[in-house]
């Protein structure tokens, strides 16, 4: 190699360059026909160019008008799964969005979801998983380790052939009734149940799938009332800050975040500070935690002297404050109660929000098209497919195809 | 009379002469007169308390012993009470020298022990009748004290007796009119020019509230909150700009008043209105109508000084332990005074003189055990030094002891026989326990020669363990200098506020502490919200218990129902949907109570505590000030009548705004080149070399298909791993023979390079990576074109090249990757 480089390394770069100024300087100017949308619906679909085989198949439907047929071939190819879905949706497993994080249950999961047209919903409250059929010849599915989809990403296994489905709760031991979707993974629980007072959990559900951050929903004129006692009402010595700012997440987020009172990440701290050989702990109906004398799990008690006279957490019933006020935007569904016990119903009170079915809308579309929505033809856009999105059992497939569609090129 | 009073006094200061005896025997007779009115003494008397010796009669009681030892032994020098209250002199007699036990009968009638504060003897004192310090409230505080030690041996809580305050309606206040004209005109247009940045819904990273919405009712819905009426000087968007620096347009102060101006334009049109008809209202009161809930029930057998920080103004802190001499502290440096009792401190100190913090080294080391006790908020969670809370010390290098703070940690440091002068080893709190936050809490620090140091933090122990051997005080300076929030060399500061702090001379029990804790700090009130008229039961209370949190909110908590009528019988009343109501209107924002929906009854009804609501509590704002702030509760439903609140729809976001235009393209990303490469060339991506590459160059490769984010450092790993895509394409005999299966790779790359070999090379190459017939990208012919030119700069094998077979690989890989490495694969 050293000596290829040596050789060539004066012409490497330029011809580089010349090719990619040649690319550019074709492309605003010819007008795509169904040929060039195939092309560019199969780059933005799988992320990889088509063969000659599939771009003529693909050019042809177009032509009849079929462009949803076009799409589905080409979300027929593996890396339609292996690459563009898993980089969509690894950064929502951990805090740091970050897109290199290896391949885990959380990711795996929506996956195979895609694939097998599951309702999108259940990503928020399905008794759900998806491991590596038995034939992989890779560790087994562990409560304590990810090992079983790093080997799948060592191998550079093909997603869509692989995956099979099967539920947490006979694969973990969660009771069925505590099961909630992605949020009960383990790499969920490592990244945002693992420390902390589990409200981590929620904001990064709303970040990666209502599409915003709680910045967004402060509302100050929320009662206040589930408040947890560790919530300071004085930072700093000063209570306006509380009044202002604090209460505006808070009111709306601990009476929801309250679904998550009995979950924790069990790691050892001093021998795995990382939690790589953590795992997802649940208090079961009857066990009691020490620490609280209830089902709650310590940390929704910590610094419980804060603020005393704060809310005392002492069972996992939800709350939607969010229902009344300036958040009755983001399009609650009304014929659910907005209150509940557990992570399940309220992952369903979250994912049956109008800003949800939106949220994953617009993140197809900037998956897709490479930008964000920009105007009102976008927005309209947007608005349609989500309409057939919610109509047709919350298929996420039919939104790629659609966004895809919208996006080829003229 | 005035002449009488001075008299009495200065006979301390001035030489007595004979001629000046005779005047005095004289006018001291007219002292005893019980009808000599007593008038303020004008300059405060000097500090020094010399001591009288006692030498009548022996007490009579153990309670004239204990009075004798709590009372008159501080009261009766001349400097103090003695001065005049002694046998024929001023009446009442209770500081007199002669018998001890008519001092006491003297004083009985003054003093009062359920509440030591009421007691006359306190009251006249901190009315202003010759205080001996500076401050009246401090003496009063310090006579209290005094009387509260003789009274109990052990300090109690008391009973509160609830009294009825003087019913009165709320008053009325300026309310926003429907129609947002007169805001659009007046504040609006400053909202709208200077924060629509961030604050709207279209903005490129949105900030709730959007107050600067394009959409004027969606501006004006979330507006209200932030606006007072009655004071626009205390609106929120004055104090975000004014006094929080946020986001000023130019300087924070003219903005602030421009934003004043436009508030006081809209309140000017808006005409006062009673409280709305439709609400279900208490009676209305401010908080020092209430019944003041005072402080007993702390322990404090053992204190030997203590600050409460109640003066509110000047640069004196005093110790009100009333053991002498006082350790007043002096304030300097950023320091000032907070509201609701406290000291906030940035970088300045409270210090007090060394010869009075002696009083430290004598009572600690004669017991050899010491706790100390504070109410504390830590601006921040980063300082560190230990940053100096408490310290009794000389120098940055050199202390008797220091409570510090280090992140989230409380540091105590100690010097012992067994720890070096500076105190260290310290004992700190765990780092991932993280005790100490940013807000109020109750700290105590124990050592002893059983347990060493332990650390207390609201009420609880720490659990940190004391890892150095316990130690003596005999090495202990007594010429160090009391200080609080800094190092008496002012060069270590802590950030942060004081509500209260004591020493006490013996440690206190885990059981203390949580009493002590319990008790919690400031000054407290019941307020009686009247509601008898709409439950119709006689004298019937919703009773909140209020007290000013800190400089900015009260705090409201345990609402009980209460009846001061024992006699009646409570009916079943229904209650819901309680708010707090200040000035007129319902309060914007704490409204803890407004999910209340409960039944008082009478089985629920506990004779003497009444019926509790809610254990919670919230914090109000405070608007004007706590002796001019009138509160009321509200109700959904009460009794027999309701007024259920219906919240209005929000106004629908506002209309989104258009992007700049994007670029319909982009890159695509390091796993896309990767499968894209993996896929033209048909080298699979697991392959081991391939892999190795990607792992290492996968970090540089584009992470986003933004165009605008394409770097030459993207490119150049975009050429690494083509180069290894093609090398392992070449290399690997069966992919290298099924994709260029015309190809001879045994020929020297002179001759191998034939038109024939040349298609053989380019046409596989350009036809998988460049898909064919495609408008929008580089035509075939040119590319070959180009990629032939390439093979015959480098098959130039004039002068000493070698162009063995060798070389023909490395001819078809750099062809291979001049095409692969292009935008035909990174561009999507």
């Amino acid at each position: 190699m050293k000596h290829l480089v040596r050789q060539i390394g004066r012409y490497k770069i330029p011809l580089n360059w010349t090719l990619f100024i040649l690319a550019i300087s074709t492309l605003p100017l010819t007008y795509a026909g169904p040929r060039e949308q195939a092309k560019r619906m199969h780059d933005r679909l799988t992320g990889i160019p088509p063969s000659i085989q599939v771009l003529d198949e693909m050019e042809n439907l177009i032509a009849e008008g079929k462009v949803s047929e076009a799409a589905d071939i080409a979300m027929q190819n593996p890396a339609f799964y292996s690459v563009t879905l898993k980089n969509w949706i690894t950064p929502w497993t951990n805090e740091e969005a970050d897109v290199f994080a290896p391949l885990n249950d959380y990711t795996a999961t929506i996956i195979g979801m895609v694939r097998d047209d599951i309702d999108f919903r259940q990503i928020l409250s399905g008794d759900i998983l998806y491991v590596a059929n038995s034939n992989a010849g890779i560790p087994p599915y562990s409560m304590t380790s990810n090992a079983h989809y790093q080997a799948l990403e060592e191998q550079s296994a093909d997603l869509q052939d692989i995956l099979q489905r099967t539920t947490q709760s006979e694969e973990t031991g969660l009771p069925a009734q505590a099961t909630a979707g992605v949020m009960t993974t383990r790499a969920a629980a490592k990244s945002f149940f693992k420390d902390g007072t589990n409200r981590a959990m929620f904001r990064f559900t709303l970040i990666n799938h209502l599409c915003t951050d709680l910045e967004g929903l402060k509302d100050t004129s929320r009662s206040p009332d589930r408040i947890r006692q560790d919530v300071s009402r004085s930072p700093g010595g000063d209570s306006r800050i509380f009044n202002n700012s604090c209460v505006g997440c808070h009111a709306g987020m601990d009476p929801l975040a309250q679904a998550f009172a009995y979950y924790n990440y069990e790691y050892n701290v001093e021998s795995d500070p990382q939690g790589e050989q953590g795992a997802l702990q649940y208090n079961n109906q009857g066990q009691v935690d020490p620490d609280t004398g209830s089902q709650v799990q310590a940390k929704y008690h910590i610094n419980g002297n804060n603020f005393p006279y704060g809310f005392f957490t002492n069972n996992d019933d939800w709350s939607n404050y969010w229902r009344q006020g300036l958040n009755k935007n983001l399009g609650w569904d009304t014929a659910l109660p907005g209150n509940g016990s557990g992570a399940k119903s309220m992952g369903q009170e979250l994912a049956n929000s109008q800003q949800f079915a939106n949220c994953q809308v617009t993140k197809v579309f900037r998956n897709v098209c490479l930008r964000s929505p920009q105007d009102a033809a976008d927005r309209s856009k947007i608005t349609t497919i989500t309409n057939t999105f919610t109509n047709t059992g919350y298929n996420i497939k039919q939104v790629f195809a659609d966004a895809a569609d919208y996006c080829k090129g003229e | 009379m005035v002449y009488i009073t001075s008299l009495c006094t200065s006979k301390r200061h001035q030489p007595i002469t004979s001629f000046w005896i005779l005047v005095i025997i004289l006018l001291l007779s007219a002292c005893g007169g019980s009808s000599v009115e007593v008038t303020k003494t004008p300059a405060p008397a000097p500090q020094d308390n010399t001591p009288v010796t006692y030498s009548g009669p022996v007490a009579a009681t153990p309670d004239v012993t204990q009075f004798k030892l709590e009372l008159w032994d501080n009261i009766s020098s001349p400097q103090r009470c003695g001065a005049c209250h002694v046998q024929d002199n001023q009446s009442p007699e209770f500081a007199r020298n002669d018998d001890i036990n008519l001092a006491y009968n003297a004083a009985s009638q003054l003093v009062n022990f359920s509440t030591p504060e009421d007691s006359t003897l306190v009251t006249k004192v901190a009315a202003g009748h010759n205080c001996w310090l500076s401050s009246d409230a401090a003496c009063g505080e310090i006579l209290a004290t005094w009387i509260g030690n003789w009274g109990a041996t052990e300090n109690t809580a008391n009973d509160i007796q609830l009294e009825a305050p003087i019913a009165k309606d709320p008053g009325a206040n300026k309310n926003f009119p429907d129609n947002s004209l007169l805001f659009e005109d007046n504040v609006y247009p400053l909202l709208q020019t200077y924060c629509a940045n961030c604050h709207t819904g279209s903005a490129t990273i949105p900030i709730s509230p959007y107050f600067a919405s394009s959409d004027i009712d969606e501006s004006y819905a979330v507006s209200k909150a932030r606006i007072s009426l009655d004071t626009p000087e205390n609106s929120r968007f004055v104090e975000r700009i004014r006094d929080e620096f946020h986001n000023c347009w130019s300087d924070c102060a003219s903005n602030a008043n421009d934003l004043i101006n436009g508030i006081q334009d809209m309140a000017d049109a808006i005409e006062l209105t009673e409280l709305d008809e439709q609400l279900i209202n208490s009676k209305a009161l401010t908080l020092f109508d209430g019944t003041l809930a005072s402080g007993g029930g702390r322990f404090e057998n053992n204190v030997i000084a203590k600050w409460e920080f109640k003066t509110g103004s000047g640069t004196t802190a005093f110790d009100t332990s009333g053991v002498e001499p006082a350790i007043d502290l002096t304030l300097n440096g950023d320091a000032s005074w907070i509201g609701g009792w406290g000291i906030q401190l940035s970088n300045g100190k409270a210090q007090g003189s060394t010869t009075n913090s002696k009083k430290l080294h004598n009572l600690i080391t004669a017991t050899g055990e010491f706790s100390i006790e504070a109410w504390v908020v830590p601006a921040n969670v980063s300082q560190e030094g230990p940053a100096r809370i408490i310290s009794y010390s000389g120098g940055a290098n050199t202390r008797n002891f220091t409570l510090g703070q280090t992140l989230y940690n409380y540091d105590f440091l100690l010097r012992t026989d067994k720890t070096n002068v500076n105190g260290q080893p310290a004992l700190s709190t765990a780092d991932a326990a993280e005790v100490l936050q940013a807000s109020l809490q109750h700290v105590v620090v124990n050592y002893d020669s059983v347990n060493g140091r332990q650390i207390f933090v609201n009420g609880r122990f720490t659990g940190d363990t004391d890892p150095t051997e316990v130690g003596n005080f005999a090495d202990w300076n007594d010429t160090y200098a009391f200080v609080l929030g800094n190092e008496v060399s002012g060069d270590i500061p802590w950030a942060g506020s004081i509500r209260m702090v004591a020493i006490h001379n013996r440690t206190l029990s885990a059981e203390q502490v949580a009493q002590n804790f319990d008790v919690g700090i400031g000054q407290k009130f019941f307020l009686l919200f009247e509601v008898s008229e709409i439950t119709e039961t006689p004298q019937s209370y919703i009773v909140i218990e209020v007290s000013q949190f800190d400089s900015y909110s009260y705090l409201f908590s345990e609402p009980f129902f209460y009846t001061l009528d024992d006699s009646i019988s409570i009916p079943d009343i229904p209650l819901q949907g309680m708010r707090i109501g200040i000035n007129g209107r319902e309060a914007n924002v704490g409204q803890v109570f407004q999910n209340i929906n409960t039944l008082l009854t009478q089985s629920d009804y506990v004779p003497a505590k009444g019926q509790l609501l809610s254990s919670l509590g919230t914090i109000i704002p405070i608007e004007k000030g706590a002796t001019s702030d009138e509160f009321f509760l509200t109700f959904e439903v009460l009794a027999e009548q309701t007024n259920v609140m219906v919240e209005a729809d929000p106004p629908a976001p506002a209309a989104t705004i258009d992007l700049a235009a994007q670029a319909e393209i982009g890159i695509r990303n390091f796993a896309e080149i990767n499968a894209s490469m993996s896929a033209v060339t048909r080298v699979p991506m697991d392959n081991s070399s391939v892999k190795a590459s990607f792992e290492q160059l996968k970090q540089q490769l584009p992470s986003f298909t933004n165009m605008d984010s394409f770097l030459a450092s993207n490119q150049m790993a975009v050429t690494q791993l083509a180069i290894k895509y093609c090398d392992q394409l070449v290399e690997t005999t069966n992919l290298r023979d099924s994709y260029f299966s015309d190809f001879n790779f045994n020929q020297s790359a002179e001759t191998a390079f034939t038109a024939q070999g040349r298609n053989a090379v380019l046409l596989p190459l350009t036809s998988n990576i460049l898909n064919s017939d495609l408008s929008d990208q580089p035509n075939n012919t040119d590319v070959i074109n180009e990629l032939d030119n390439l093979v015959t700069r480098l098959t130039d094998c004039s002068g000493d090249k070698v162009c063995d077979a060798t070389y023909t690989k490395t001819v078809v890989k750099a062809v291979c990757a001049a095409a692969l490495g292009s935008a035909v694969i990174t561009l999507q």
